[in-house]
C-alpha cells in the first residue's frame, strides 16, 4: 500500500481501527487497486477560482447536441459533500449475491476455527487499500465467531518517511539504503511489539512496515502470516536484502499476484484482491439513479459510452485513451468519459489533468470529470451505464478497476498489464490490449457486435463472482488458518487429486 | 383378491448406501517455476510436481467452470493467448483429463505434444511469449454439506442447491481419486442402486462443452429423462 497515499493519516496519533460492525466512514476509492489505492479523505469543496482545471469550464466546437447536455458538461453538477455513511453489510446480506449453499460453506469452515484467535496488524486505520479491506473483513470473521482483532502500528514522520522510501524502493525506485534508515525502521517496529501483546493463535501483518513484529514469534504456538499487497517484481536490491531474512521468520507469505512475489523459502499463496459487492462502488442501483447521475454529468444514454476511471496518472495513460476514443468516434458515434480524483491535491495529477484537457480539445464528447474521494455511488452508475469499460494501463497493480467493471457485467478493454491479465483472459472474459490502435479496434469491434459484448460480460461477472469478491477473500483466509494450524493438511504432492478432509 | 407386489419404480427405490455430498475449497500455492517461451514450458512441465500439473489441468476447470468453450486447461489457453502458437494450442485443448487417471499419464500426454510440435517448429521453442507461465498448485480440503441423498428424488433435489464446487469435486476431481474414468456420481448410482444404465449416461457428460451449471442441469435432466421412462 502506498505511504505515499495514505501518510495523510499517519503519525504517531494512535488511530483505532474498525474491529466490530460499527459504521464507518466510506471513503471512495478513485483507483482502487490493492497495491496503490488512493484512498483520499474528504475535504471540502474549494472556491470556484482555486477549482483545478478539470471543474473549469471547457470550449466545445459547434455541435447539435441539446442544450442541455452541453450545459452539464460545461457544468456538470459534482457532489460537494460527502453523504452519510451507509450501514455495514451483515453476513448473511450475501446470500443474495453468493447464494446459501455458498454461504454454508464458509460458515462451516469458520465454524471449525472457533475459540481460535486472529490478530491482524497494519500501518494504518483509515485511508489506503488495506485499511479498507480490513473495514470489511473483520467484522465478517468477528460475526463468524472467529475473534479478530485489528492492531495498527505507531510510529513517528521519520518512521513513515523510511516506509515510503521502502514502498518506492520495492516498487523498483532508487534509495539509498543506510544504518540510520534500518535503525529507525528497525527501532519502531521494536517499539510496537513492546507495546503489543500476542496471545493470538494466528497474526496476519500486512506489508511492509510492521514486518519486524515477526520477533514475537514463538516457535511453540501461533502461526505467523505476511500478506504483502505491493508489487515485489523488480525490488530495490538492498531494502528486499534487508527485508527478506524477516520475512522468511513467517510460515507463509501471501501475494496478489504470481508476477508479484519473489523466491522465498517460505510457502507463498495466492489471494487475489477483493471488491466488496454490496459497497456503494458495487451495489446494484436503481435505473433512475444511473440516470440521474448521466444528467447530472451531461452524459446521453442513447448513444454508446465507454469510460475509464482512474485517477489523473499518466501510466494510466489518459491519453492514450483519448487517442483510442478518436479512432473508434471516425467509425461509431460515441461518448468517452473520464472519471477520476487525484487532481485536487497532487501537483502531478493536475498537470495530468491539464493534458488530458488539451487532448481532449474541443470534442464535447471527451467527458473529463475530476471527481472528490465520496463519489462511490456516481462512479457505480457511470460504470453501469457504460457500454464499455477501458483501463488501458501501462503499468498497474492489480487493477481493481476492472474487477468492478467485470462484476458489472461490462465488456472491458484492458491494458495487459499487472495484474490485469489474471482478470482479463483475452476474449473470454474481455479484452487485452497492448496499442491505441489495438484499444481502438476492440472497442470498435464491441460496439459492433453486442452479443459478444453481452457474452463477455457474463463471463467476466461469473469470473469476478468465482474469484474476486470479499466472500471469496474470506473463505481464502479461513482455509489458510485451517491449513496453517493443522486442522486441515493439504493435499500431498504424491496423492493428487486425494484431498484432504476434516 | 390379493395383488401381486409391486416392483420399486426408479424414482422410489431407496439407495443401499446414501449419497453424502461434500464440496471442496482451495488454496492457490505459488510455485518457483515459471516460464517465458515454449521451451522453458516443456522443461517445467517435466519437473514440476503432480500438484502443479493437476492445477493447470484439472483444477483450473473449476476455476473456470464458467466459461462454456474455449477454454480446457491453463497450457493451451497460455499457447494461444501468451505464445500466439494456435496449432499447439488446438492440441493441448484436445487433451481430456477424463481419460487420465494418474497425473504422470497426464504429464506424459501433455510433453509429447510440446515436444513433437516444437521438433516440427523449433523457433516457436525460444520465441518470447507476451506473458509468463506462472506454475502453481493447490491445496485442497473436502468441506461436508448437510446435503443427503438416498434416493433419485433426494438426488435431484441435493443436486439443485450445492454448489458449482460440490460438482466439481464428485463430477472431475474424483477420477484421481478412484483411478477409473468414472466419477463418484455415477459409482453410487451403479453400485448402491444398481441403475448402470444411467450411470454411463451421467458419465458421458461432456465438461468441456458446458459450464458447471450445465453440467448440472444436465445431470438433473438425465436423472428426470431415466425415472420417467423407467
Amino acid at each position: 500500500m502506498s505511504d505515499k497515499d495514505t501518510k495523510k493519516s499517519r503519525g504517531s496519533k494512535k488511530q483505532e481501527p474498525n474491529n466490530n460492525n460499527e459504521v464507518r466512514r466510506e471513503t471512495a476509492v478513485i483507483e482502487n487497486e490493492a497495491s496503490e489505492t488512493v484512498v483520499e479523505e474528504p475535504v471540502t469543496a474549494p472556491p470556484e477560482e482555486e477549482r483545478p482545471p478539470g471543474s473549469k469550464e471547457r470550449r466545445f466546437r459547434q455541435t447539435d447536441l441539446p442544450a442541455h447536455f452541453i450545459e452539464r458538461r460545461k457544468h456538470p453538477r459534482i457532489q460537494t459533500e460527502p453523504p452519510p455513511p451507509p450501514a455495514p453489510p451483515r453476513f448473511d446480506d450475501y446470500e443474495s449475491i453468493i447464494g446459501k449453499p455458498e454461504l454454508d460453506e464458509i460458515r462451516f469452515l469458520a465454524r471449525h476455527l472457533r475459540g481460535k484467535t486472529v490478530k491482524m496488524v497494519n500501518s494504518t486505520a483509515v485511508g489506503g487499500g488495506v485499511a479498507e479491506i480490513l473495514n470489511r473483513l473483520v467484522p465478517l470473521m468477528n460475526e463468524l465467531e472467529v475473534p479478530t482483532k485489528w492492531e495498527v502500528i505507531t510510529g513517528g514522520n521519520d518512521f513513515f518517511e523510511v516506509t515510503k522510501g521502502f514502498h518506492n524502493a520495492l516498487h523498483g525506485g532508487d534509495y539509498q539504503l543506510t544504518k540510520t534508515i534500518r535503525d529507525i525502521f528497525m527501532s519502531y517496529n521494536e517499539q510496537n511489539r513492546q507495546r503489543m501483546e500476542f496471545p493470538e493463535d494466528l497474526f496476519v501483518i500486512h506489508d511492509p512496515q510492521p514486518v519486524g513484529l515477526v520477533r514475537s514469534r514463538n516457535e511453540n504456538r501461533g502461526r505467523w502470516i505476511w500478506r504483502c499487497h505491493i508489487d515485489l517484481s523488480n525490488p530495490h536490491g538492498d531494502v528486499w536484502d534487508f527485508l527478506k531474512p524477516m520475512v522468511e521468520q513467517y510460515d507463509a507469505a501471501i501475494f496478489s499476484a504470481p508476477a508479484f512475489t519473489r523466491q522465498l523459502n517460505v510457502p507463498q499463496y495466492l489471494f487475489y484482491p477483493s471488491i466488496d459487492p454490496l459497497s456503494e462502488k458495487n451495489k446494484e442501483l436503481d435505473e433512475s439513479y444511473i440516470n440521474k447521475v448521466c444528467d447530472d454529468f451531461g452524459i446521453d444514454r442513447s448513444r454508446p459510452i465507454l469510460t475509464q476511471i482512474s485517477r489523473f496518472d499518466r501510466l494510466k495513460d489518459p491519453v492514450g485513451v483519448i487517442e483510442s476514443y478518436k479512432l473508434v468516434k471516425k467509425y461509431v458515434d460515441c461518448q468517452l468519459v473520464l472519471a477520476g480524483g487525484g487532481a485536487t491535491d497532487d501537483p502531478e495529477g493536475a498537470v495530468v489533468l491539464q493534458e488530458v484537457m488539451e487532448a481532449a480539445g474541443d470534442d464535447p464528447d471527451v467527458i473529463i470529470l475530476n471527481l472528490p474521494p465520496w463519489s462511490a455511488l456516481e462512479i457505480n452508475a457511470l460504470q453501469r451505464a457504460s457500454t464499455v469499460i477501458i483501463q488501458k494501463s501501462l503499468k498497474e497493480g492489480f487493477g481493481l478497476t476492472v474487477t468492478e467493471g467485470l462484476w458489472k457485467e461490462k465488456p472491458v478493454v484492458a491494458g495487459a498489464v499487472g495484474g490485469i491479465p489474471t482478470q482479463i483472459i483475452h476474449k473470454l472474459t474481455g479484452v487485452l490490449v497492448h496499442s491505441v490502435e489495438g484499444c481502438a479496434y476492440q472497442i470498435r469491434y464491441l460496439l459492433t457486435h453486442p452479443e459478444f459484448a453481452a457474452q463477455l460480460g457474463k463471463n467476466g461477472k461469473a469470473h469476478a463472482t468465482e474469484n474476486f469478491l470479499i466472500t471469496v477473500n474470506l473463505k481464502r483466509w479461513l482455509l489458510l488458518f485451517q491449513l496453517l494450524l493443522g486442522m486441515a493438511k493439504p493435499a500431498k504432492e504424491a496423492m493428487v487429486g486425494e484431498a484432504t478432509s476434516f | 383378491m390379493a395383488t401381486a407386489p409391486q416392483l420399486p419404480t426408479a424414482r422410489s427405490r431407496w439407495a443401499k448406501a446414501p449419497f453424502y455430498f461434500n464440496s471442496a475449497a482451495h488454496l492457490l500455492r505459488i510455485g518457483r517455476e515459471k516460464a517465458t517461451n515454449l521451451q522453458e514450458l516443456l522443461e517445467a512441465i517435466r519437473n514440476t510436481n503432480d500438484a502443479s500439473i493437476f492445477q493447470h489441468t484439472f483444477q483450473t476447470l473449476e476455476e473456470h467452470h464458467f466459461i462454456g468453450e474455449g477454454f480446457s486447461n491453463d497450457f493451451s489457453h497460455w499457447a494461444f493467448a501468451a505464445c500466439n502458437e494456435v496449432e499447439l494450442a488446438e492440441r493441448l485443448a484436445a487433451i481430456d483429463v477424463r481419460e487420465f487417471t494418474s497425473i504422470p499419464a497426464l504429464r506424459e500426454r501433455i510433453v509429447h505434444i510440446i515436444e513433437s510440435y516444437l521438433q516440427k517448429n523449433p523457433r516457436a521453442a525460444t520465441r518470447p511469449a507476451m506473458e509468463p507461465f506462472y506454475l502453481m498448485a493447490a491445496d485442497l480440503v473436502v468441506v461436508p454439506t448437510p446435503y443427503v441423498a438416498r434416493n433419485l428424488e433426494e438426488f435431484v433435489d441435493a443436486m439443485r442447491k450445492v454448489t458449482v464446487h460440490a460438482i466439481y469435486y464428485h463430477f472431475i476431481d474424483a477420477r484421481l481419486r478412484l483411478k477409473l474414468n468414472n466419477n463418484d456420481f455415477s459409482v453410487w448410482f451403479e453400485t448402491e442402486l444398481d441403475m448402470p444404465q444411467l450411470a454411463d449416461r451421467l458419465n458421458r457428460i461432456d465438461i468441456y462443452t458446458s459450464t458447471l451449471d450445465e453440467v448440472r442441469n444436465a445431470i438433473i435432466k438425465t436423472i428426470e429423462t431415466y425415472a420417467a421412462r423407467a
